[in-house]
């Protein structure tokens, strides 16, 4: 059936695909707006600032000005008040004398700062000579001050910034327009798959989107062969601080201004009211950070090593675990998790879904002590699914498996420990052969 | 004014491969206007569905354009044969499934398009099940 622009596309799974043409329409307008709005203000910056500046230092040519008078001129922005210097000069410029009210310098701009133009004005009495420079094409502009100003040209980042992004979406929505999804997947997939195009055979690594193990390989073990590093929990100890830094940096600013309101008998009940949830989500997060420190630094190491990896369905192999610490044990168990990701836009947000597929415990002891330098030791053998899904990895969608450590010690929070591993799509049988 | 038909197929109808197998199939235009033709692109690739955003990637990719003397005979069937990699292999999963499909896209005059698809299961990975927590 032939298809037209359409406004939705198919639904696939949970989510509605929308039509791809209008799709690309949409970024292309989008892009287009952060083009023009780029050269549009890249144009003023240019043509009101820096090219002005440039030519006062350039092109200008030098006469002598009397100063008649000066003044601060105003004038009202969002900001407030704000101010430059003018003076009432009277100069020859071409045989011709001319006065005129002038700012010092050419781009004429007001600042916050009084101080900064009364400056300048002390710089210039009334009554005196000074050199000064005209526009040989506009006689009546003239300055007293020549040289750069660091704003006229660090504006213009800004338009440079709208330009870049753009010029580049709109190159890429061009050269995208009118092509199959297949197609432009194809061409980027070609500079690393060069034989794409000459089917029918396709090049590409030997298990495409399956993760690289080598990662979980450069570690030796001291019992079986490799050590298996664990999903790192340091990285969201530094996350939660950070949130915690930020979050109660905020509302401590607010908390301050709520007390200090109270302490003057000028108490905003408003203030103070809607500040509540947000103090509570503050203490929140620092009771999490207190649990995961408590988790990471009363817990002692936990060790897994494997005798063989990449694994393959149907393969069964040793496992080292040894747990440290000063421990009384509740429970203590090994499992093997396969986890799905899924990484997704909601709005202007990007979430991330898990559900976990698969979970076998494969080792379980309970109510035992662990004392200090004496690590508790074990070996374990675990099977893989024959038919198990393998490691699967794309930009926004996994499959995982993991060996999980669980524990529950008295009166210390439970903790929980993932060490990845990958497996391959490829039967334990015929990798040994 | 018919609407050209793309007609695809798998051979001896299979709809399920194992890795490293080679996938082959013919497709053929009918009722099309020479001069409404634009190219043609047949593609065997997979994709996700499911909570996350799609993944796409292209595993056999041939383009014909209107160039190509030899899409001038629309009626005659053309071949595609490939041999499919080892991963990564459909799955039915709970909240990530990937899908193989071989797909023809027809590109018409003024930007229509007509696409065929045809489904197939590469591996026999089962479907998986959430845990229940």
């Amino acid at each position: 059936m032939a298809r037209d622009i359409k406004f939705y596309g198919k639904k696939r799974g949970d989510r509605r695909t929308g039509s791809r043409q209008m799709g690309r329409a949409g970024m292309g307008l989008f892009f287009g707006t952060f083009l023009l709005i780029g050269l549009g203000s890249l144009l003023l910056i240019l043509f009101t600032l820096s090219i002005p500046e440039w030519r006062a230092n350039h092109g200008y040519v030098e006469t002598q000005c009397l100063v008649l008078d000066s003044r601060i001129a105003e004038q009202k922005s969002d900001d407030g008040l704000t101010y430059r210097p003018e003076f009432k000069l009277e100069y020859t410029a071409g045989g011709a004398a001319i006065t005129k009210w002038r700012p010092s310098e050419v781009t004429g701009a007001y600042s916050s700062n009084r101080g900064r133009s009364e400056r300048i004005l002390g710089q210039f009495p009334v009554g005196q000579k000074y050199p000064c420079w005209y526009d040989p094409r506009d006689p009546n502009m003239v300055v007293l001050e020549r040289g750069y100003s660091w704003f006229a040209w660090l504006m213009l980042i800004l338009p440079a910034a709208f330009l870049t992004i753009g010029g580049g979406g709109l190159l890429l929505s061009v050269l995208r327009w009118g092509k199959s999804t297949e197609r432009i997947s194809a061409m980027s997939q070609q500079s690393t798959t060069r034989d794409l195009f000459q089917p029918p055979v396709a090049a590409g690594p030997k298990f495409p989107n399956v993760p690289d193990a080598a990662d979980l390989t450069n570690s030796a073990g001291t019992t079986l062969a490799y050590r298996l590093p664990s999903a790192s929990a340091r990285w969201g100890l530094l996350a939660i601080l950070l949130f915690c830094l930020f979050w109660n940096g905020i509302v401590s600013v607010f908390v301050t201004l709520a007390v200090r309101g109270h302490l003057r008998g000028e108490a905003d009940w408003f203030l103070t009211l809607f500040m509540i949830p947000f103090i509570l989500v503050g203490i929140g997060a620092v009771g999490f950070l207190v649990r995961q420190v408590l988790i990471e630094a009363g817990v002692g190491s936990t060790i897994v090593e494997i005798e063989a990896h990449p694994l393959a369905p149907g393969g069964e192999y040793d496992v080292f675990f040894s747990q440290a610490g000063r421990l009384t044990i509740t429970s203590l168990s090994v499992l093997l998790v396969c986890e799905e990701t899924a990484t997704y836009r909601q709005g202007t947000n990007t979430r991330t879904a898990h559900r976990r597929v698969s979970e076998e415990q494969i080792f379980l002891r309970e109510g035992f002590d662990i004392q200090q330098g004496m690590p508790f030791e074990t070996r374990l053998r675990i099977k893989i699914p024959l038919r198990a899904m393998h490691s699967f990895t794309s930009d926004h969608n996994k499959v995982e498996w993991k060996l999980v450590v669980k524990g529950a010690v008295a009166r210390w929070p439970d903790f929980e420990r993932g060490f990845p591993i990958v497996i391959r799509p490829e039967s334990a049988a015929s990798e040994a052969a | 004014m018919t609407a050209p038909v793309l007609n695809l197929q798998l051979h001896e109808g299979r709809k399920s491969y194992q890795a490293g197998e080679t996938l082959s199939g013919e497709y053929r235009v009918a009722s099309c206007d020479l001069g409404d033709l634009r190219a043609i692109e047949i593609s065997v690739l997979w994709y996700t569905e499911g909570k996350g955003d799609e993944d796409l990637a292209v595993h056999y990719f041939e383009r014909l354009s209107l160039d190509d003397s030899q899409v001038l005979d629309l009626e005659r069937p053309r071949r595609f044969s490939t041999v499919l990699p080892n991963s990564p292999l459909s799955y039915e999963g709970v909240i990530v499934k990937i899908c193989w499909c071989v797909r023809a896209r027809l590109f018409l005059a003024r930007g229509r398009e007509v696409v065929e698809e045809r489904l197939f299961q590469l591996g026999d990975v089962p479907a998986a099940r959430a845990v229940l927590p």
